[in-house]
Formats: structure tokens, C-alpha cells, sequence
């Protein structure tokens, strides 16, 4: 069992586990260290020599990154000497470097940029007119495309096929200004999580295809969220904006770090989900497929509750918040309704791995078994009022709240997606998380909550 | 010049690469060395005699011995590093060719020492012709019975200058790139698959035989206190008689290369000399007259002994040229892993490129050496240094080159 | 077209595997062997090497482009290895590159081949060819073609 020291950095005391990497402490106590290779999800690997920190009764300055804490340990972060190491350093990472700053879409969230504001500034005194060529934009597959030239050669997407993915599709080929990250000659890059490697890269080598030139990220808007494509509820940013005379939409999701659920990463459909909260949606009411207006549907809703009294069964898509869901609940038990939420339908055995991805596609199914929501399928016959439940039911009558186009049912309802709202999931194993709203549209579809408030006074 | 045959004793005989011939000139009677010596008791002697790894380093042997466990759960194995690369050493090859029998022999007696019973010879790719005759002096002392108790592996490398780094040449011989390692924090030894090893040149292998059977005390009657024993130095470039001569350490550099080396070619006049293959501090004729042939006199000249293999340069060398050609060198064999060396090593050859392609500026020296200095220290493994070693000590000696290039 | 080992080589493996710790050691010994039997390295052999000593085939590839004497595509001239470095260059290396300029060779710039004391050096194949004037060099080239 190693126990916790105190250790000196820039002259102030803090507590730390012996043995364990100074750059963790680093980083946990937020103290500026620039590095490009190391990550906490992949060790250590020692190539970019940025993280350098002089310690006391050492000659050379040491990489923090393979520095483990002792006792009485003085580290200095700081100081003319280590500055002008770094801006060494990092000049010789970009001579190299093609300046595509203004195409690169890794452009404001790029390392390389950050390091240069903080420890550069330099005029460039590279004199040699001629860089080191190599390919552009090549598609490795998933929707990543790598530029070899800008890669700094951290290792950090080799090391997570190998290590994380253990896919090992992608690898450093040649040796000295010739090394390269590829893939083998007609292979690509093929594993369920292939995206991730595009948050790993620090610099603009491994960008993604479908955010390709789509926005400049400082004009981005970000909260945060939950995946809702199964019941692992993996932590996300929602990156949205809306450009003046268009509507705010969702141009991706990124993956939110949480130990305790998903560590660093998110499956690529996870990741890809975004698109679906935008395409195909219902956004208007219909009563026979016939537009209406909310009034007219809220009318024609108060008849059919009156029309079927007593005969009225509620299903709950276990995809809705755990607010929504107690909502309708309070809804089913004032018109007197049986409740159900059929599981069985998420249920994909083929989709599960032994990363995150889990068998169950019900982002909050924990709650219906909480709530012990009734699990079987309501009975055919009288009114059935389906709260976006991907299954069809046999009934006299239909009212659908849908999130997404469908057709089937004598009255239909639009309701914002989960992303143009707010609530807490519970996943599957029961951690409670919230999501926060990211969408605000110009014309915004109204929530479950507010529909059914307004149908029951 | 006092005649030095401890490793190079058999190299004149005809047929010397074979059993027969090794045996009949006293080949493997050192072996009987073990049942008088107790594994510790080898080590010590070997401490004593003070023998310095011959692989460029300098290092004392002993220390690297004392490092494998005497006790383990784990096999023990040893590395011969036999990928010599350094331009201007051709040492190891003269071994493994004429006489190698005297490596297997000292194999067995440090593998004793150590407690391995496997020792892997790693060979550079492009030694295939040496290593035939090395694989069938190997082959003899298996049908010999000599290698009952220890097997010995020939794994062939496949051209990469890095490999002879020893923890690149372990990568290699796992499997991997031969990407040097990070260096532990305290003292151990090198791993191969998580198990010690012993990674030593093939020289300073080839060294223990002598010193096994004539003791510590006799071997450092070569030599000087701290560099006690021989060396096979080298001697290649504008030189009449080029070729490796074994001599004992202390000799003065001068009297080596006239002695046996004839002199300079064309009756020119010296002007440069690599003491110690290309990664070494280039001395001047001036210096050259006042050094000597051991590890602490270069070391005070600034310089390093490292493998001895000397590259000698005439009057009219243009020592721009010669540095870029160093240059190319490092360049083509970076390994690529760090930052400072795989940038650096591209960007100090395409300056002194551009120097010589009288393109140059004032501001491009001091450049030249500010990457020198950037590349000290600060990477994964001495090769970077060895660079900026190169770089500043044509720079600072030969600046007058230099200028009159721009 | 996949790549199968010789018998040969399939025996040479399998000796091998009991001399190291690990299988993943003979990485370099199967390119070589393969490298002879095809005289490249062509994918197949990497994935028929990958499954024989467990390695993931990228690695056998990332190993390839690290070493200069594989070749991923076959060789279809002589491939004449000539040393450029220091000792060679001042014992007269720009001669013999010169000289080989017309010829109808594939010339290859190599580094120290630790042949110093014998320079200028070529290889060709395994065979060191040391002390070379241009008449030399014509005459190995001539018995070789």
C-alpha cells in the first residue's frame, strides 16, 4: 500500500501518493505542463519530451510523465530555464508542421496552437525552405481522415488501437523525419470506438469526416449530457450553435470523461447518435395524418380520454427522463390508465461488447424497473396513448407523442427530443446523471411535461 | 610499442575460425576455470581487472555483472551486442570472423558468471558473410559437447544503427521497432521479456578469456591505471595502412597511426582525426599530437575514447563536407521516437546542406548550434547527443570552414 | 495469393520457438526467412508470420519499415549497396557511386557498413565487395550478370 507524502511544486505543498506519476498530480492540481503524448488512459510514452519540470538535486531536467513522487521531491514548473526548453522543444516540433492552421479544423482546440501562445511567440527561425512531405487528407475509414504531415508523432492513436481497442489497425511506419502514422497497405481503420482516436490526437492529424469543415469550434456552444443510444449512459458534450437566420443545431457529440461510467471514450454510434435528434422529426400535430394545430390536438385529446374512460392503456418509451416519466405516470393515474413499458424490444445481444457498449438500448430503462412500471403489453382494445415506445400496439384508438416520424395512430403529437430538454437517466447500473438542454429552436417543439399539463387541466 | 595479442592472438593463423585450429593454439582451456571458480568469484576478478565495456561506452563490466541476480525465478540470459555501426569501427567483425571461438569461449565463462544459460548474439543484418562463419564455429562447439550447459542464438538484425543502443537491440530482439527505452530510475539490469539480461559488446566478451586465466593483475599491465588492458583500435580514412591493430590503452595517438598505420596517404599533412568512431569530439592535427589512446586523457581534451575506431583526415578535407556527411548519417538512422532528435537531426543536416550550398547565413551557425544544444540531454537516449557532440566540436574547431562556405 | 512457408522454414520455426522466451522474438528470423523464400516481403507473409509467432500483423509492418534491408516489393535489378559514410567518402566513394551511374543497376546510398579499414565498400546481396577501384567494380559486375 503506498501512502500519501507531501511533495513540493513551485514552492507550495501538496499531498500525493508515493510512487505514483508527478504528471497525474500535475494535471489534478491543474498545474501548466504542456504535453502532447502522455494520457491518462494510455500511460506513458516519453517521445514528446514536453512535459520537462526541473527537479531539485537532479542535474537534467526530467519528463514529469516518468517522474514517480518521493519523498521530499522539489519540482519547479516554472523558470527561465525550463520556459526556454519548451520553446526549444516545441520549435523543433513545428518545423515541420504545414501552417493549415486556417483549414485545419482541429483550429481552437489544437495543442500545438495553445503550446505556441503559452511558451512560443517566437518569429520562426527556420531558414530551410523545404518541409518534410507527406500525405494529406488520406480516409482511413470510419470516418476519420489523417494528415501525416501534421501529426506530431505522440503515439497516442497507435497506442489506443493497440492497447485500448486491441485492433492494432494503426501504426508509426519508417523511421526518423520519414516515420508516419498509417494503416497497412488496403486496410483500414474498422473498431466500433475507430472515433475516439480523433479527440486523442492533440493537433490536427486525425480529424473527423463528418465534422469535416463544418464549424469553427470558439463559435460552438457546449453542455453537458448522456448518450441515449444504450443503458451504459455514457457521459457526452453536446456541441451546438445556431447561425444567424438558421435554427441551432447539433454538430457533434464528444466524449465527457467519468471514471465511474465510461472513463475517456464513447462507442462511434454513440458518437454519431447526434444526427438522428435532427432528421425525420415530428414536428407539427396531425389528427388522420392531417395537420392540426397544439389547440385542436389538446381538444381532440381531452375527447378521446372522455370517449374511452376506463379503457385507456399508457406505454412509456424507457428512452424518456426520469421527470418525463414521472410525469406521465401522475397523467395515466388521474385519467385512470394502466401503465406499461415493454423491455424486451431494447434488448439487442448483438450490439453488446466487453467495452462499453451494453445489450440493453434503453437509455433509462433502471428507472421503469425502479418506478416497477408493469413490463407487459397492455392489452388490445380501447385507447392507447404511446409515449414515443418504438413498439406497435393493437387498439381501438392511438394517440402517439413522437418524437420521430411514424404513422399509425388518429392523433399524433410533437415532443422535443432529449436534447432540446432537460433531466436526469438512471443507467444501467443505477448511476443517476443529468442532462442538460442544448437545443433552443427557433420554433420549439413543447416537452412532454408542458403537453400534458396542458391536456389535463 | 609493447605487442598486444590478448584478443587478437590467433588472428594471423590460417583456418583460425576453425574448432580444430582454436584448440591446438590453446582455444577453450580457460574453461577449466569454472570448477576453480565460484560464479561471484569470476565477477571479481573481472572487477578488478577493471575491464571497461568496448562497445563505446567505457562502462566497467563488473558493474553491469553484479547487476543479474545471482538468485531468480526468472531465466538469466546474455546479449552480445555485435551490431557495430558506429562509422569507422570494424572491430567486432575481425573477432567474430578469425576468431570466434574466443568469443564462445568467453561466452560460456560470463554466462557462468551470471547464472544464464542462453546467450543471444545480436548481429548486424549486413554481416551476413561473418556471421556464416561465426554460426559454423558455433555449430562445431555444439557437436563439441561445448554448449551443453549454455545454447547460444545468432539473431540477425536488419540494418538500423539504433539497434545497437542495448535496450533498441532488446526491443529488436523482441519483436519490435528498435525504439530505445526509458531509463529506469534506479540500477537493474536490461529485460528481455521481463527477464535480466546482460548486454555486453563482443569485444569486451572476447576479453574475458585472457583475463580469467591470467588474472586481474596481469591485464592491467596493459594499459594505464584507469584504462587498464587493450583495445582493438581501428584506423580508416586517408591513412596508408588502414585496418584494425590491437594496442594497449595509454598509446600515444601519433605514434599508433605511424606505427601501423604507416602515416598519412600521399606524404599529406594531418588535419583532423575522429578519435573514436563518428559520435566522437573531432580533434585537431594539433590535438591529436597530444593525446593519448585512453578513456580519461580524451575525456580531458573534451573528447571521448568511445570505440577507438579512428578516422583520419587529410590537409585537404573540407571539413563542411565532412560534417554534412556525419550528418546524412544520423539523419537516415534516427529512430524517430523523440521530438529533438527525429526534428533536429533533419534540420542540422539541411543547414549545414545549405551552408555548403553556399546559401548560408551568419544567423544559421549559431542556429546549428543552438539545436546542438536543444538535442543535449533532453531525449530518450544518447543518440541526440552524440549529434550535438558531432555538431559543435566541427563548429567550434573549424569555424573558419565554416564562414569562408557562406 | 497468400504466402506459405517452405517446409523448410516451417522446420526452422519451429526449432526456433524453443530457444527464446517467447515467440514473438522471431519476428525478425521469419522476415528473413521469408524475405529469401519470396524475395520481398509481401503482406500475405506478414499475416502468415503474424499467425505463427502472435504478433498483430500492423506490428510485423511497423518492424518492416523501421529496417532498411527489407523489401516490401520485389527486387527486379541487382541492388548494389554502396557505402557513403565518412571513411568511405574520403577514400573515394563519389568515384565508385559515379562510376555506376550508367550502369544497369539499382544503386542503393547505404551507411557505415564496417568495412572502413577496406574502403570504398559496396554489398551486393550478402557479399561484401571491399577495396573497389572502377575496374573492379566492372569486373563484379560483369561475373555476377
Amino acid at each position: 500500500m503506498s501512502k500519501e507524502i507531501e511533495i513540493i511544486v513551485d514552492a507550495k505543498t501538496y499531498h500525493a501518493q508515493e510512487g505514483s506519476l508527478l504528471i497525474d498530480l500535475l494535471i489534478k492540481e491543474k498545474i501548466k505542463v504542456p504535453y502532447f503524448c502522455y494520457h491518462e488512459s494510455l500511460g506513458t510514452d516519453g517521445n514528446c519530451r514536453m512535459c520537462m519540470v526541473e527537479i531539485e538535486g537532479q542535474k537534467r531536467p526530467q519528463i514529469a510523465c516518468d517522474t514517480f513522487i518521493k519523498p521530499d521531491m522539489e519540482v519547479r514548473s516554472t523558470g527561465e530555464n525550463i520556459e526556454k526548453i519548451r520553446t526549444d522543444i516545441l520549435e523543433l516540433e513545428l518545423i515541420n508542421h504545414p501552417v493549415d492552421c486556417p483549414t485545419c479544423d482541429q483550429a481552437g482546440e489544437c495543442s500545438l496552437q495553445e503550446f505556441y501562445m503559452d511558451y512560443g511567440l517566437h518569429d520562426s527561425k527556420v531558414t530551410i525552405t523545404d518541409k518534410v512531405k507527406h500525405s494529406k487528407h488520406v480516409d482511413l475509414g470510419s470516418n476519420v481522415i489523417l494528415d501525416q504531415e501534421r501529426c506530431v508523432l505522440c503515439a497516442r492513436c497507435t497506442r489506443f488501437t493497440d492497447k485500448i481497442t486491441h485492433t492494432h489497425e494503426l501504426g508509426i511506419i519508417g523511421r526518423g523525419d520519414e516515420a508516419r502514422v498509417s494503416t497497412m497497405p488496403g486496410r483500414k481503420l474498422d473498431n466500433p470506438y475507430a472515433m475516439n482516436v480523433v479527440d486523442l490526437c492533440p493537433v490536427g492529424a486525425l480529424t473527423s469526416k463528418d465534422f469535416r469543415f463544418a464549424q469553427r469550434v470558439w463559435f460552438l456552444q457546449t453542455v453537458n449530457s448522456v448518450c441515449h443510444g444504450c443503458a451504459k449512459g455514457c457521459n457526452i458534450f453536446i456541441d451546438h450553435n445556431k447561425i444567424k437566420y438558421q435554427d441551432d443545431v447539433i454538430y457533434r457529440f464528444r466524449p465527457r470523461r467519468n471514471d465511474d461510467v465510461n472513463g475517456f471514450f464513447i462507442c462511434d454510434e454513440g458518437r454519431l447518435s447526434y444526427k438522428e435528434l435532427q432528421e425525420n422529426r415530428q414536428g407539427v400535430s396531425l389528427l388522420n395524418s392531417k395537420e392540426i394545430t397544439e389547440e385542436e390536438a389538446i381538444q381532440e385529446a381531452k375527447a378521446l380520454i372522455k370517449k374511452y374512460k376506463n379503457n385507456i392503456s399508457v406505454v412509456i418509451d424507457a428512452n424518456l427522463y426520469s421527470e418525463e416519466i414521472e410525469a406521465i405516470l401522475a397523467f395515466a393515474k388521474e385519467i385512470n390508465a394502466s401503465v406499461h413499458s415493454p423491455l424486451d424490444i431494447y434488448i439487442d445481444e448483438t450490439f453488446k461488447d466487453n467495452m462499453l457498449k451494453s445489450a440493453n438500448r434503453a437509455a433509462n430503462y433502471k428507472t421503469i424497473e425502479t418506478l416497477s412500471i408493469d413490463t407487459n403489453e397492455p392489452e388490445s382494445g380501447g385507447l392507447l396513448i404511446n409515449f414515443n415506445h418504438p413498439q406497435e400496439f393493437k387498439s381501438d384508438s392511438k394517440i402517439d407523442f413522437l418524437t420521430h416520424k411514424r404513422d399509425g395512430a388518429d392523433l399524433v403529437f410533437p415532443v422535443a427530443a432529449f436534447s432540446e430538454n432537460s433531466g436526469t437517466l438512471s443507467n444501467e447500473d443505477g448511476i443517476i446523471q443529468i442532462c442538460e438542454k442544448a437545443i433552443s429552436k427557433n420554433i420549439p417543439i413543447p416537452t412532454i411535461i408542458e403537453t400534458l399539463s396542458k391536456v389535463l387541466v | 610499442m609493447k605487442e598486444c595479442k590478448i584478443v587478437s592472438r590467433k588472428f594471423e593463423i590460417p583456418n583460425s575460425h576453425t574448432l580444430e585450429v582454436s584448440k591446438a593454439h590453446g582455444g577453450y582451456r580457460t574453461l577449466v576455470k569454472m570448477d576453480e571458480y565460484s560464479p561471484l568469484e569470476i565477477i571479481e576478478i573481472i572487477k578488478e581487472s577493471k575491464l571497461r565495456g568496448k562497445g563505446g561506452g567505457g562502462a566497467p563490466a563488473a558493474g553491469k555483472w553484479a547487476l543479474m541476480p545471482q538468485e531468480s525465478d526468472k531465466p538469466s540470459f546474455l546479449a552480445v551486442n555485435c551490431d557495430e555501426s558506429e562509422p569507422g569501427t570494424f572491430k567486432d567483425r575481425q573477432i567474430i570472423s578469425k576468431d570466434p571461438h574466443l568469443l564462445i569461449e568467453g561466452i560460456l565463462l560470463t554466462c557462468y558468471a551470471i547464472k544464464a544459460k542462453h546467450a543471444y548474439i545480436y548481429i548486424r543484418g549486413e554481416y551476413k558473410q561473418f556471421q556464416d562463419i561465426l554460426q559454423s564455429a558455433i555449430d562445431e562447439a555444439y557437436e563439441d559437447g561445448l554448449l551443453d550447459h549454455c545454447d547460444i542464438t545468432i539473431h540477425r538484425g536488419a540494418g538500423a544503427y539504433i539497434c545497437g543502443e542495448k535496450s533498441a537491440l532488446l526491443e529488436s530482439m523482441e519483436g519490435k521497432r528498435g525504439h530505445p527505452r526509458l531509463k529506469p530510475k534506479q540500477k537493474e539490469p536490461e529485460w528481455f521479456f521481463d527477464n535480466p539480461t546482460l548486454v555486453n559488446n563482443v569485444e569486451t566478451i572476447a576479453s574475458v578469456p585472457f583475463i580469467v586465466e591470467n588474472g586481474a593483475d596481469v591485464y592491467k599491465s596493459y594499459g594505464t591505471e584507469h584504462s587498464p588492458g587493450t583495445l582493438l583500435f581501428a584506423m580508416s580514412g586517408h591513412i596508408n595502412n588502414p585496418g584494425v591493430y590491437e594496442a594497449e590503452f595509454g598509446t600515444p595517438m601519433m605514434e599508433y597511426i605511424n606505427h601501423f598505420g604507416g602515416g598519412i596517404k600521399n606524404n599529406k599533412k594531418l588535419k583532423a582525426v575522429i578519435p573514436g568512431g563518428a559520435s566522437t569530439d573531432v580533434l585537431t592535427a594539433k590535438e591529436a599530437e597530444c593525446a593519448t589512446l585512453d578513456y580519461e586523457t580524451l575525456r580531458s581534451m573534451k573528447s571521448a575514447l568511445g570505440t577507438g575506431g579512428m578516422i583520419v583526415m587529410d590537409e585537404d578535407t573540407c571539413m563542411v563536407t565532412a560534417l554534412k556527411n556525419l550528418l546524412e548519417f544520423y539523419h537516415e538512422e534516427s529512430c524517430g521516437q523523440c521530438t529533438p532528435c527525429r526534428e533536429g537531426t533533419g534540420w542540422t543536416d539541411k543547414l549545414v546542406g545549405k551552408i555548403l550550398d553556399k546559401k548560408g547565413t551568419k544567423e544559421d551557425i549559431e542556429k546549428l548550434l543552438e539545436i546542438a544544444d536543444t538535442m543535449n540531454g533532453k531525449t530518450i537516449c544518447v543518440f541526440a547527443p552524440a549529434v550535438a557532440t558531432v555538431i559543435k566540436s566541427f563548429v567550434s574547431k573549424f569555424r573558419d570552414e565554416f564562414e569562408v562556405a557562406l | 495469393m497468400s504466402f506459405v512457408f517452405s517446409e523448410k522454414n516451417l522446420l526452422k520455426i519451429e526449432a526456433l520457438k524453443k530457444r527464446y522466451p517467447s515467440p514473438k522474438a522471431l519476428c525478425l528470423p521469419c522476415l528473413w526467412m521469408a524475405q529469401h523464400q519470396e524475395g520481398f516481403i509481401s503482406i500475405d507473409a506478414i499475416d502468415a508470420i503474424s499467425e505463427k509467432i502472435g504478433i498483430p500483423a500492423m506490428e510485423i509492418y511497423r518492424v518492416v519499415t523501421f529496417y532498411t534491408m527489407f523489401h516490401l516489393e520485389p527486387q527486379d535489378k541487382l541492388n548494389v549497396q554502396v557505402c557513403k559514410t565518412l571513411s568511405c567518402k574520403l577514400c573515394g566513394s563519389d568515384e565508385i557511386l559515379k562510376h555506376l551511374e550508367d550502369k544497369d543497376v539499382k544503386i542503393t546510398h547505404v551507411e557505415c557498413l564496417g568495412s572502413c579499414g577496406t574502403a570504398p565498400v559496396m554489398q551486393i546481396d550478402d557479399i561484401y565487395y571491399e577495396d573497389l577501384s572502377p575496374e573492379k567494380v566492372d569486373e563484379i559486375l560483369k561475373a555476377l550478370q
